[in-house]
């Protein structure tokens, strides 16, 4: 696995992707806390909290077809549980939307809200992440006072996933090439374990040299970076259309 | 097992998260006080192998057909102590949640809590009860098993209860607890057996990297079984409630009511005042009798949600089509010919 294949769309330039950082995270925050609280037989307003990231994920360049892979990929989950309340909750009831009618229970719209509230937090997980880098994001947290030790953990995990997954996927590879067929399971098991513990062992080796080679370089266990955040006239524009979108929301939610 | 922002109310998502913040920021300082600079570098390292070695997959024994990967909580915990351990394990949890979308932003408090503090401090606590100062392969073997397996059963069983106080699901809690338990016996078994295979080979490999963990000191010993104890308790508390009963207890049985004698009068006459606080009471009590509260927030009537679709409804989901439509579109007539990265 390669790094682009995760955020490599952060790395692209749109106004989106200029906006501040900090904006970016607050709303993100905000929205998804908006998204929890809408009442539960609500599905049509659940819906509507899709319109906000969607504005984003397209005005940032984010292919459509990326993102709906990467929601149907976490969707199974969150189905599961949403179908369950078909079975618990029987209560009829008749949903009225536009001409059509739908004699059905109000466990389908349970079921219906959670999807449709899931789908909502994720496309705008998605438009945060797809948009901002991770570098920036670890500098808010910086800002925002999250421990300092936290952080550099946070940096050192996302720089070093990707070296550590490739060697993981040779030692499967050179595995796989060598194999010609399965063996007794304890024999498996004895080969997979030694596998683990030899990635395991080559990253704490990793790890010894990374040191020495940052060590050498001056690394104190503080974490710098050049870059500045300034909030310009677009992020003020960005954090007022939120706002009303938001509110607009809420005012359809306190409706309920 | 990480959970997703739907399956949390605003206050428990809320109260999660606080709960989470105050505990890393111990973790944290924790860290801060024992660990050296040189070992940052280990810490991002070893949280980055928990990811690699998530993709080999091994088969379990006795379930032919079937495999299963490390979860790697208990063995972090072993490798780094249970205070870098569980800051390894939620900075996974966050970057699982920021980059790949597993698990939900505002329940990122539960899932730190279900999924790193929990496991890393009760798994650790209990390796050192069971090891006992002892180099015994198979007490050492019996030790990581049991607190693999014990941990990954308590994070379980946290979710049950979070979504039950969330009173989200419609879902009964034993129902869920149930399952969510049954589901993770198997994973925890899995989770045993591949972290004491993992270890057997790193002693036989290299013994220096566990043999700092294995030198047990005495002075954290009473703090240890309070830990354990605690969590045991916890996790105790929340299984055997799936047996308690919703009979009247010995004292309200004795003077309030008999559910046996259906003529039995309360020998207690209450005046207007404990009336009063009785039914403030029960109006503001998070869980009345042990159970989910019965109207619960947000909760609307049947009727009122039958009408509460409707036109208003189908404009603005036809609306909501439109304008994402018209966006898209717009965006695909003025967009510049550039490619996507």
């Amino acid at each position: 696995m390669h790094h682009a294949h995760i955020d490599k769309f952060a790395y692209q330039d749109s106004p989106i992707h200029r906006l501040d950082a900090r904006a970016k995270l607050a709303v993100t925050l905000i929205a998804t806390l908006l998204i929890v609280a809408l009442p539960r037989f609500s599905p049509d307003l659940a819906f509507y909290t899709w319109l906000g990231p969607f504005v984003l994920l397209v005005l940032g360049r984010i292919p459509i077809q990326f993102v709906a892979k990467h929601i149907l990929w976490a969707l199974p989950f969150i189905l599961v549980l949403a179908l369950t309340s078909l079975w618990y909750d029987r209560t009829e009831t008749t949903i009225l939307f536009g001409p059509f009618q739908w004699h059905s229970t109000m466990g389908w719209l349970k079921c219906l809200t959670l999807t449709a509230k899931f789908v909502g937090s994720m496309l705008a997980l998605t438009a945060l992440i797809c948009t901002t880098r991770f570098s920036d994001l670890l500098m808010v947290l910086q800002r925002w006072h999250v421990p300092e030790i936290l952080v550099i953990q946070l940096g050192f995990l996302y720089r070093y996933i990707f070296v550590l997954i490739d060697k993981a996927h040779h030692t499967k590879q050179a595995r796989t090439l060598r194999t010609l067929k399965r063996l007794p399971t304890k024999q498996e098991l004895r080969i997979g374990a030694a596998m683990i513990g030899s990635v395991l062992v080559q990253s704490l080796d990793t790890s010894t040299h990374i040191t020495q080679a940052m060590q050498a370089r001056g690394f104190t266990g503080q974490w710098h970076s050049p870059r500045q955040f300034h909030i310009k006239p677009a992020d003020w524009l960005f954090m007022a259309i939120a706002t009303l979108y938001i509110g607009l929301l809420l005012h359809l939610g306190s409706m309920y | 097992m990480h959970m997703a922002n739907e399956l949390l109310s605003v206050p428990v998502a809320a109260g999660t998260f606080a709960a989470a913040g105050i505990g890393l920021g111990v973790v944290c300082n924790r860290v801060k006080q024992t660990i050296s600079t040189d070992q940052l570098g280990l810490m991002g390292i070893l949280g980055a192998f928990v990811f690699a070695a998530q993709m080999i997959n091994l088969p379990l024994p006795g379930l032919p057909g079937t495999s299963g990967h490390l979860i790697g909580a208990v063995l972090l915990a072993i490798l780094l102590g249970p205070h870098a351990g569980a800051l390894v394990v939620s900075s996974i949890v966050m970057v699982q949640c920021l980059l790949f979308q597993d698990g939900g932003l505002l329940a990122l408090g539960c899932n730190i809590i279900n999924m790193a503090l929990v496991p890393s401090y009760l798994g650790f606590a209990l390796y050192r009860l069971i090891l006992h100062q002892t180099h015994d392969t198979w007490r050492f073997n019996l030790a990581v098993m049991a607190s693999a397996l014990i941990t990954v059963l308590a994070g379980a069983i946290l979710v049950p209860m979070q979504t039950a106080l969330s009173g989200v699901l419609t879902l009964p809690f034993s129902t869920f607890a149930w399952t969510m338990l049954s589901v993770h016996l198997v994973i925890g078994l899995m989770e045993g057996i591949i972290t004491v295979a993992v270890l057997a080979y790193v002693r036989q490999i290299r013994p220096d990297i566990l043999s700092h963990t294995s030198e047990s000191s005495t002075a954290g010993r009473g703090k240890l079984l309070l830990v354990t104890l605690g969590m045991v308790t916890l996790f105790l508390s929340a299984f055997v409630s799936l047996y308690a009963s919703d009979r009247p207890d010995g004292l309200e049985w004795s003077y309030a009511q008999r559910p046996d004698q259906p003529a039995f009068e309360s020998m207690v006459q209450a005046h207007e005042q404990a009336k009063a606080l009785d039914t403030l009471q029960s109006k503001y009590t998070l869980l009345p009798d042990y159970a989910r509260r019965p109207v619960p927030m947000g909760h609307i009537n049947t009727e009122d949600a039958t009408v509460s679709a409707g036109w208003t409804s189908f404009a603005g989901v036809v609306g909501s089509l439109v304008t994402m439509a018209a966006v898209w579109g717009t965006a695909l007539l003025i967009r510049k010919k550039t490619p996507n990265l």
